[in-house]
């Protein structure tokens, strides 16, 4: 009668030890499972969603079609400038203001040789089924003299919009081949959307998207509640007076300087701007 | 900004766009024709044209702008320098010296526009600078900005240079 009920105790301590096992289990597939998101109601104040895992794209699986050139290797959009120099057929000095203005420009990048701009040169030769954005220049740019045959570029030139032939441009805008585009935002001069495409009903399309984007950014930026009169005035005659001393918008030297790699270094230090905030908006007295 | 060709040179201030060039001659077919056409008259030897603004310049614009001075806004300005023949060089017409880099409000009226728009005003002066005979012409969208718009045209023309063919 003992041994029986020292082996029915064995079992019970056998079964107890199974029951912890699968219970603990259970408890760590739970936690996993929260850690993942799953099982919350959404609706529920409270209680964070984690958001879906994005899709990696790697730059080496992103192909173009042949005609047109890939896209530069950088993060950001490249820069814009103002430009200069000559016109086609090389008889004219020009320069046409980007930076600072009320309008925005598209800058059309071209060649004469290559085949997809032909498609492109011809569009432009007919500005009326362009339907340009309102409020918005183009702007056709190409190589230099060096680059291009300036009589080539006077053949193809439209005679309504200007053309300026000018390899720096190409270096300046960052531009990987030709046919390119870059709509750049006048007010700030700053790159608003670039790319390219194998016609102007593409190229149309994706600047359209960059001026809705735009637009919706313009249309937040009215809720912003008002500021004082003064406040505005300073902040307008500090952007002039950057502007004019050659500091345009996203200049390095608005930032403050990146101070992490000799942090240490400059412990005690006594820093004058070291509040990590940029001086667009303010002025120090 | 800086823009130089036909031995002119300017470097433009903030907001200013410019060009610097000579009109497309006349044709031989044009020649031939003997007829005043879109590109200019027969026998006529074109000369550099200067033509320097505040605003976004058009292509299709006259010598003295014509094209141009539709657009312009009230706080825009035009400057134009139209150069002449040798011929007329130190002439009764361009006795004047050196580029006018003074305009007062006084100098502009409507009357002194090549084509006259409402609330206009323009100012023409010739003058002979390195041996070459201009004209500057400047035109400003409001005439009642004057005082306010012209500082920035006589700083335009202060950075213009003129060098002997």
């Amino acid at each position: 009668m003992t041994a029986v009920v020292v082996l029915l105790g064995l079992v019970v301590a056998v079964l107890a030890l199974l029951v912890v096992g699968l219970l603990r289990s259970h408890a760590e597939i739970l936690k996993r499972l929260h850690q993942l998101g799953a099982g919350l109601d959404p609706d529920e104040p409270g209680q964070p969603a984690s958001p879906p895992p994005t899709p990696v794209t790697s730059r080496e699986d992103f192909q173009v079609m042949p005609q047109v050139p890939s896209p530069p290797d950088r993060e950001a959009f490249g820069g814009a400038a103002d430009l200069v120099g000559v016109g086609p057929g090389g008889n004219e000095s020009l320069s046409v203001r980007i930076q600072g203005v009320e309008h925005d420009t598209i800058v059309a990048f071209l060649s004469s040789g290559c085949i997809t701009c032909q498609k492109f040169w011809d569009a432009f030769a007919k500005p009326r089924k362009l339907k340009l954005p309102s409020g918005t220049r183009l702007v056709i740019v190409t190589k230099g003299v060096d680059g291009e045959s300036p009589s080539s570029v006077a053949s193809l030139a439209p005679s309504t919009f200007p053309t300026v032939m000018s390899t720096q441009a190409f270096t300046d805008y960052d531009v990987p081949g030709s046919p390119y585009f870059v709509y750049v935002h006048g007010p700030s001069g700053r790159v608003r959307g670039e790319g390219t495409g194998p016609d102007w009903e593409q190229v149309s399309s994706l600047l359209s998207q960059a001026t809705v984007d735009a637009g919706l950014t313009s249309s937040l930026e009215g809720q912003v509640v008002a500021k004082p009169d003064a406040d505005a005035e300073r902040e307008a005659r500090i952007d002039r007076e950057l502007f004019a001393a050659g500091v345009a918008p996203g200049d390095a030297s608005l930032y403050a300087p990146d101070l992490t790699a000799d942090e240490g270094a400059d412990d005690g230090q006594d820093h004058a701007h070291d509040h990590g905030g940029d001086h667009t908006g303010h002025d120090h007295p | 900004m800086k823009l130089e060709s036909h031995g002119i040179e300017t470097d433009l201030p903030p907001g200013w766009e410019g060009r610097i060039g000579v009109r497309t001659q006349p044709t031989a077919d044009t020649r031939a024709a003997g007829e005043v056409s879109a590109i200019g008259a027969a026998r006529e030897v074109p000369h550099p044209i200067v033509h320097l603004a505040n605003f976004a310049l058009p292509e299709q614009r006259g010598d003295f702008g014509s094209g141009a001075v539709d657009l312009m806004g009230a706080e825009d300005v035009l400057v134009v320098l139209f150069e002449y023949g040798p011929e007329c060089a130190d002439t009764a017409l361009f006795k004047r010296r050196g580029i006018p880099k003074n305009l007062t409000p006084s100098m502009f009226s409507s009357s002194a526009l090549q084509r006259t728009l409402p609330g206009q005003a323009g100012c023409q002066i010739f003058f002979t600078e390195a041996g070459r005979a201009f004209c500057s012409y400047t035109v400003l969208g409001r005439q009642a900005n004057a005082l306010r718009v012209l500082p920035q045209a006589n700083d335009t023309l202060s950075r213009t240079r003129i060098a002997p063919r």
